[in-house]
């Protein structure tokens, strides 16, 4: 009897630790397909290499028109409307929410439309290019484009009408180039600041502080403590020192790349230390031995065979860190700013692409779509990052 | 002293912290020719072999007292220096460890480390030490695949052309072919015969009949002593001391 029951306590158990499993796992895989089913639709070659914002022109055209008109070029695809009087293609596409609207996938470069007088400032000129959304526009024999006719309708008023009174077009926005950017350079300057002097941290710790050194000791203690603190302290510590630092140093005033990435340089340290110097411990001290016995000085040994033969290591604990640079958010809100850029000064505020979500959800009107597109370009890089750790991590094993 | 010595060891005691690992050795290691260093594990012979080119100093709580003269000047003094006593005595481990580099960057690390940056010298260096150990006719046309990539023989081979490659007066091999299969050891035993003519060589042997075979001069040492030190066909046939006996016989180790 005693036996069917354990039997049973041990069934249900199973069952127990089976449900509360796949409640995380099914937790996760939501994240994933929340972050995908909503940003999915956003993800294209525009979303990374667009500007941000958008502008709109507003131009007129009362010149004439050559009588040959513009060919067509062999190249448009069929679902593109196309006006041989002006030498423009139109199609029609649904924004991110969904909703219609006229946009200019070519223009001739011979079109009158390239050059268009801007009706906002006087002597300056406008250029209807592929890639801009086609507003309002009025001829001069009185049709009106309605943008919700579509792009059809708009090439048949295109082709009845020889002069345009008002023309509105605006570039497309919502691009992330600027946060790319940033976070480009915040990569490149925090390596260039944190990785030599993570890498001769744990060199010094290795291989030259004498074994049960104090100093030594103390270091590693702190280094295994930084890697705890919540980000948002190193964001402090970023405006309370690098912020001033910076400004006296450069031409900045406030946040900017550098303060960014001195603060990032410090998150990022204690994971290049601690894991330089894993990498180190695995080196064959027989390495050590040859080099020395063969007339080598210390600091050859180290430089030349030791430290060569930890590049695997080493590199894996970059790529950890550019894992973490790409992902830091509050530590940056302070130190770099919160305000999105399409033109990137180094010396200026501006966005990663972490807080680039931040900045987008903090505002009046959230943009859950962008947010999830741009998360879904982080999932992806991190995915990558971790990936190639893994593969150099093997490799390193094997060697 | 003997001018045929290249090595003149005096009252010799070393201590690894507490526990003592040699106790007043004296001996002389005669030049060009191969001396042998045998005993059972543990009965120092390794050690003392590592006090010749001071690879001792790396072990902490290492600690001699008495003299190692290398060519009259004692080795241990505090001025002496002692990159400069490796490049002159070179070593052999006893498991082979090539750099994890080519087989060229393997032989030229030595050289250029020295500072020797001439591409057309350390090419020369490189194919001499090679052949020298013995070994070019078998890489000579894969010397930028990784020193790793050879077999056991050829990556003991390859540490001695590197060890060659520094043109030193002695090579010290401790236990060079504990690691290898009898076919890869032969040649080793092989090139130590060619090797002599130019070098002085030490070596820690476990293995008696590799002492007998290759060596001119052998020492006997138990429990950190030298018990006995002669020609090797005496030590061999006609030991002085009983422990000798018994050790050759294979009564004991």
């Amino acid at each position: 009897m005693n036996h069917a029951k354990r039997h049973r306590k041990d069934f249900m158990i199973r069952i127990g630790i089976g449900i509360v499993s796949s409640i995380g796992l099914f937790v996760l895989i939501a994240i994933f397909a929340f972050v995908f089913q909503k940003g999915s639709s956003l993800l294209s070659w525009q979303l990374l290499t667009g500007d941000y914002y958008s502008t709109t022109y507003d131009s007129y055209y009362d010149g004439t028109l050559p009588s040959a008109g513009f060919e067509r070029p062999s190249s448009l695809d069929d679902s593109v409307y196309y006006s041989s009087v002006w030498g423009i293609g139109l199609q029609d596409d649904l924004d991110a929410e969904g909703k219609p609207y006229i946009l200019i996938v070519y223009v001739d470069p011979n079109s009158p439309l390239t050059s268009l007088p801007d009706k906002n400032t006087e002597g300056e000129t406008v250029q209807i290019a592929s890639g801009q959304t086609l507003g309002k526009v009025i001829f001069s024999n009185r049709t009106i484009v309605l943008t919700s006719n579509g792009a059809q309708s708009a090439i048949q008023l295109f082709d009845g009408a020889d002069g345009i009174l008002d023309l509105l077009t605006t570039t497309r926005g919502k691009g992330i180039r600027g946060s790319i950017i940033t976070t480009l350079y915040l990569i490149g300057l925090t390596l260039v600041i944190a990785l030599p002097i993570g890498v001769f941290s744990a060199v010094y710790l290795h291989e030259y502080a004498p074994k049960n050194s104090k100093l030594a000791e103390a270091l590693r203690r702190l280094v295994e403590m930084l890697t705890g603190v919540p980000s948002i302290i190193f964001g402090l510590l970023g405006a309370a020192v690098f912020i001033p630092f910076t400004s006296t140093i450069t031409a900045a005033d406030g946040g900017n790349l550098f303060s960014g990435a001195l603060t990032l340089a410090v998150i990022v340290l204690p994971v290049i230390i601690s894991s330089t110097e894993e990498s180190l411990k695995v080196i064959p001290d027989e390495y050590r031995q040859a080099s020395l016995a063969l007339g080598a000085t210390k600091t050859q040994t180290t430089f030349r065979v030791v430290l060569k033969a930890a590049i695997p290591g080493i590199l894996s604990a970059v790529l950890l860190s550019v894992g973490r640079i790409i992902g830091e958010s509050a530590a940056l809100i302070y130190a770099v700013g919160t305000a999105i850029k399409d033109h990137i000064i180094l010396t200026e505020r501006s966005t990663s692409l972490a807080v680039h979500i931040w900045s987008i959800m903090a505002g009046e009107t959230p943009n859950f779509e962008l947010a999830s597109a741009i998360s879904i370009i982080i999932l992806i890089v991190v995915f990558v990052l971790n990936l190639i750790v893994k593969l150099v991590a093997r490799r390193l094993s094997r060697a | 002293m003997n001018a045929r010595a290249v090595f003149q060891i005096n009252d010799l005691n070393l201590h690894y912290g507490e526990k003592q690992a040699l106790f007043d050795i004296s001996m002389e290691i005669p030049r060009n020719q191969v001396t042998a260093l045998i005993g059972p594990s543990g009965c120092g012979k390794s050690t003392l072999l590592r006090s010749l080119n001071r690879m001792n100093d790396l072990i902490d709580g290492c600690h001699i007292d008495g003299q190692v003269r290398y060519e009259e000047e004692d080795v241990y003094a505090k001025t002496y220096d002692v990159i400069e006593l490796r490049t002159k005595v070179g070593m052999v481990f006893q498991k082979p460890n090539p750099f994890p580099m080519s087989i060229f960057d393997n032989v030229a690390y030595g050289p250029r480390c020295q500072g020797i940056k001439d591409k057309k010298v350390l090419a020369d260096i490189v194919k001499k030490a090679l052949e020298n150990a013995a070994l070019y006719d078998e890489v000579k046309d894969r010397l930028k695949e990784s020193g790793n990539a050879l077999s056991g023989g050829q990556q003991q081979r390859l540490c001695i052309a590197r060890a060659i490659a520094m043109n030193p007066d002695v090579i010290l091999m401790d236990e060079p072919t504990s690691a290898l299969d009898p076919i890869a050891t032969a040649k080793i035993e092989d090139l130590i015969q060619d090797l002599k003519k130019d070098y002085t060589i030490v070596i820690v042997t476990h293995n008696m009949q590799q002492a007998a075979r290759i060596s001119d001069n052998t020492a006997f040492f138990l429990m950190g002593e030298l018990v006995e030190f002669d020609k090797t066909d005496l030590i061999f046939s006609q030991p002085r001391d009983q422990r000798t006996e018994d050790y050759i016989t294979g009564r004991f180790g």
